[in-house]
C-alpha cells in the first residue's frame, strides 16, 4: 500500500544497473547475499525461483531487466521484501546489483510522464530517484 | 533497514506423507505415492490415432491398455512446459485415467509438511502443485495428481477418441 506523506520517510536506494532506485525502508526486511535461486517450472513472469531465507521459502523476482533493460549487470545482493499478500503477508526476494543505502528524504508526488510502477521521486543532492510501487512493478500488465 | 524476525510457520501444514520424486528435464518433483498405482516402463504405450485439435491436450501423444482400462498418457514435460526431457519412466495414477511420462523416478520418501505455495505465483502452477516441500535443503514442488490430467480434459480426449473410433470404422466399411 503507497502513502504520501508530507514530512519525510526512510528509503532505501539501491543500484540496478548505473541507476538508483528507492522502496520505503518499512517495505524492506533485509538484505542478504545472493544464493542461487532454486528452480522450478512456473509461468508468472520475473520470478526466476526461489531461496531459502530462515527456513522460508522465499521467491525470488528479478526486476532488473525490466527497470535497466537486458543488459543489466550480475546481481550481488537481495533486497527481501514484505509484501501485502491477498491471504497473507509474503516476502519476496529483489535481486540487486549494488550495495544499498538507507536515506530519509521527503517523497514527492510523481512529476512528468513516468511509468506506472514510479510512485513517488527522491531529490537527493545530485540526483532525482524513483520509488518504486513494487505491487505495479510485479503486476501482469507491467512485466508481462 | 529494520531486521525482520523470522515469521511463524503458519503456511505450513502437519502434512507427514510418504511421496514419490520423480525427474522430468532435471527438475525434481513430489507426488503423493497413494495418487499412483504403478511405475513401469515406456513398452506397451500406444501412439494417438489422431492428433487431439486442442492447443492444452497436446500433452497427450499416446494412451496405454492396462488391466481393460485405457489411460491417456501426459507427457510431463509438455505439462510443465518444460523443452528438454529424456523420458523413460510411466506413473500410472491411481484415481484418474491418466499416465505420466517421466524421465526417471528417484525415490520414495516421507515429508513432514507441504509449505503454501508462495503468493508471489501466480501461473498455471497454482493448478499444478500443491505446494512444496523441503528435503535436506533442497525445494521440491508437490504436485496435483488432478491436475495432469482434469475431468473436462478426460472428457474431451475421451469424445475424441469416440469420434476417431467411428470414423476408422466408416473408413472400413466405406
Amino acid at each position: 500500500m503507497i502513502q504520501f506523506a508530507t514530512t519525510r520517510q526512510t528509503f532505501v536506494l539501491f543500484p540496478i544497473g548505473k541507476k538508483r532506485f528507492a522502496l520505503p525502508a518499512e517495505q524492506v526486511s533485509e538484505l542478504a547475499h545472493q544464493d542461487e535461486p532454486q528452480a522450478f517450472p512456473h509461468t508468472t513472469p520475473l520470478l526466476t525461483g526461489v531461496v531459502l531465507r530462515r527456513n522460508q521459502i522465499v521467491p525470488v523476482a528479478d526486476v532488473a531487466p525490466l527497470l535497466a533493460g537486458p543488459d543489466a549487470p550480475g546481481r550481488k545482493f537481495y533486497l527481501v521484501m514484505n509484501r501485502p499478500g491477498k491471504m497473507r503477508p509474503s516476502r519476496t526476494a529483489i535481486p540487486v546489483t549494488g550495495e544499498c543505502e538507507l536515506v530519509d528524504a521527503e517523497w514527492l508526488p510523481v512529476t512528468g510522464k513516468l511509468p506506472l510502477y514510479v510512485c513517488g521521486l527522491l531529490s537527493l543532492q545530485d540526483e532525482i530517484v524513483e520509488v518504486l510501487d513494487i505491487e505495479k512493478l510485479m503486476s501482469a500488465e507491467v512485466s508481462s | 533497514m529494520k531486521i525482520s524476525k523470522a515469521e511463524p510457520r503458519k503456511a505450513q501444514a502437519r502434512a507427514r506423507e510418504m511421496v514419490i520424486l520423480f525427474v522430468v528435464g532435471g527438475v525434481t518433483f513430489a507426488i503423493a505415492a497413494n495418487a499412483v498405482d504403478e511405475i513401469r516402463e515406456l513398452a506397451d504405450i500406444q501412439v494417438l490415432p489422431s492428433a487431439i485439435p486442442h492447443q492444452k491436450l497436446t500433452k497427450v501423444r499416446h494412451t496405454l491398455r492396462r488391466q481393460g482400462r485405457r489411460y491417456f498418457v501426459v507427457d510431463a514435460g509438455a505439462h510443465f512446459q518444460m523443452l528438454s526431457t529424456q523420458p523413460t519412466r510411466l506413473m500410472v495414477m491411481r484415481h484418474s485415467p491418466a499416465a505420466v511420462i517421466v524421465d526417471a523416478i528417484d525415490r520414495m520418501q516421507e515429508i513432514q509438511s507441504i509449505q503454501a505455495l508462495p503468493e508471489a505465483f501466480s501461473g498455471e502452477e497454482r493448478r499444478w502443485y500443491r505446494g512444496l516441500t523441503l528435503i535436506k535443503g533442497k525445494v521440491i514442488p508437490v504436485v496435483h495428481a488432478e491436475a495432469f490430467l482434469t475431468k473436462a480434459e478426460t472428457t474431451l480426449l475421451n469424445a475424441a477418441m469416440r469420434s476417431g473410433e467411428i470414423a476408422a470404422k466408416m473408413a472400413v466399411t466405406a
